[in-house]
């Protein structure tokens, strides 16, 4: 069916990296929503450290496209005085470790400026935030904070797995009325892939979890980098004879809760995957999202293939932190084994 | 491919400028971060320079004897796009590998 398509097509897909479709995104929100406002630590004048800004200030200037003092909490403070201003801040945390400093703006005002007024002071405040690890980073420059934000009442947490998904679903939050975290992949910053942008995608389309691999034997629950992952692992299994399917979850918070069902109702076995630590990381809400959903059609207790309860570790131990294909081949091994009694 | 400059940073309290003693790359060359590729001199000491990013050499802002000034361009390089940022680096792409092999019997039902 993708060879049809790929014949009516007119114009070829463009090839480009999720760094670029973000930009290209970045370059869309400034020209169309007059109160949209970048700023953050490099963002101007260089471009950002992983060049995702590039551009942007020569383009809409210095008023709209700043630098800011590296001070995080100060980034979200304006970020949150801005936006009761009526403009729409799009700042950046520059590595998901610097976070930490502006964890009190976001918990504390951020997330409930619109509950505490009533809904008088709504915060259109799009943070993004590059994340996750495997670029052989120093300590702070690598940390998985979905469940940290996930917990938070008043947060949207999302993450792209590809370049197509960062430039539809940075848009889509961009657009929406309420404080979204948008949890850039820093791995996949440089791979390319065919990129439609002008797929007139659905407001629905982009709202909960999409199957990027349809499978029958166990479904893989990913985000972001651990997509890619979950695939090469797919392709793997179907060697074995096991078809995995690979449900990518993007947004983090509100979880697709109907997708997931649908899926592991299917393939009666689960198994999610993901950097952060495991104790009370999102594996553990998306397990008992399954179990309570899927409990009657279940084949075993769902699986969680994750990173360790140590602190992210630096660039030399990336390798033994991060679930890698034979944890997760693993993961499906116990899951396929498993047996009731 | 984007073009980035570096001032001449403040190499001591309050130094208004430095001379370039010796350029230790030339336009065109790679350059990779943390590569040394300027001596300067200041009032106090002549120190080598630090690239802050891996580039080609574009631009070197100032022959040896120039004096540049604290805050002015001192070295362009163009970064390819696909490069890693300040930090990091770009993740290799490799071929899959694996050691486990998956063995289940799918009793259906």
């Amino acid at each position: 069916m993708s060879d049809t398509l790929e014949l009516v097509r007119e114009t070829p897909l463009l090839q480009l990296s999720m760094q670029q479709t973000i930009n290209r995104a970045l370059g869309e929100i400034l020209d169309t929503d007059d109160r949209a406002l970048i700023f953050g630590e490099d963002v101007g004048v260089l471009g950002g450290v992983f060049r995702v800004t590039d551009g942007l200030r020569q383009r809409f200037g210095a008023n709209r496209v700043f630098d800011t003092p590296l001070a995080e909490s100060g980034i979200l403070g304006t970020a949150i005085g801005l936006a009761m201003a009526g403009f729409h801040p799009i700042p950046e945390v520059q590595f998901d470790g610097f976070a930490y400093p502006a964890v009190n703006q976001i918990i504390t005002q951020l997330a409930r400026m619109n509950y505490r007024s009533r809904g008088t002071l709504p915060m259109q405040v799009t943070l993004r935030v590059p994340s996750f690890g495997g670029i052989r980073a120093p300590e702070h420059h690598g940390e998985s904070l979905e469940s940290l934000f996930a917990h938070v009442p008043g947060l949207k947490v999302v993450s792209p797995a590809n370049p197509q998904q960062a430039y539809h679903l940075l848009k889509h939050a961009a657009s929406m009325p309420d404080p979204v975290i948008f949890m850039e992949p820093k791995a996949r910053y440089w791979n390319k892939a065919g990129v439609d942008l002008a797929a007139d995608e659905e407001t629905s389309a982009l709202e909960g979890s999409v199957i990027a691999r349809p499978g029958k034997h166990a479904t893989l629950i990913a985000w972001g980098a651990m997509v890619s992952r979950c695939l090469q692992v797919a392709e793997l299994a179907a060697e074995d004879g096991i078809e995995l399917e690979v449900l990518d979850l993007r947004w983090l918070k509100p979880i697709d809760e109907a997708g997931l069902a649908a899926s592991v109702s299917r393939t009666r076995r689960a198994i999610v995957v993901h950097e952060g630590p495991h104790t009370a990381g999102l594996g553990a809400e998306v397990a008992a999202l399954v179990s309570q959903s899927c409990f009657d059609t279940l084949r075993a207790p769902v699986e969680r293939v994750t990173g360790f309860d140590v602190p992210y570790p630096s660039g030399d131990l990336e390798d033994e932190y991060i679930p890698n294909i034979d944890r997760i081949l693993f993961g499906v091994q116990r899951v396929l084994e498993y047996r009731r009694g | 491919m984007a073009e980035i400059s570096f001032p001449l940073p403040d190499l001591g309290e309050g130094l208004l400028e430095a001379t370039v003693l010796e350029w230790l790359v030339k336009v065109g060359d790679q350059v990779e971060r943390n590569q040394p590729f300027v001596e300067v001199e200041t009032t106090k000491s002549s120190v080598e320079l630090p690239s802050p990013i891996a580039g080609i050499v574009l631009t070197l802002h100032g022959e040896p004897g120039d004096v540049v000034l604290v805050d002015t361009p001192l070295i362009t390089f163009t970064v390819a796009d696909d490069s890693a940022g300040i930090v990091g680096t770009v993740p290799a792409e490799a071929a899959p590998k694996r050691r486990v092999r998956l063995s289940a019997v799918l009793d259906e039902d």
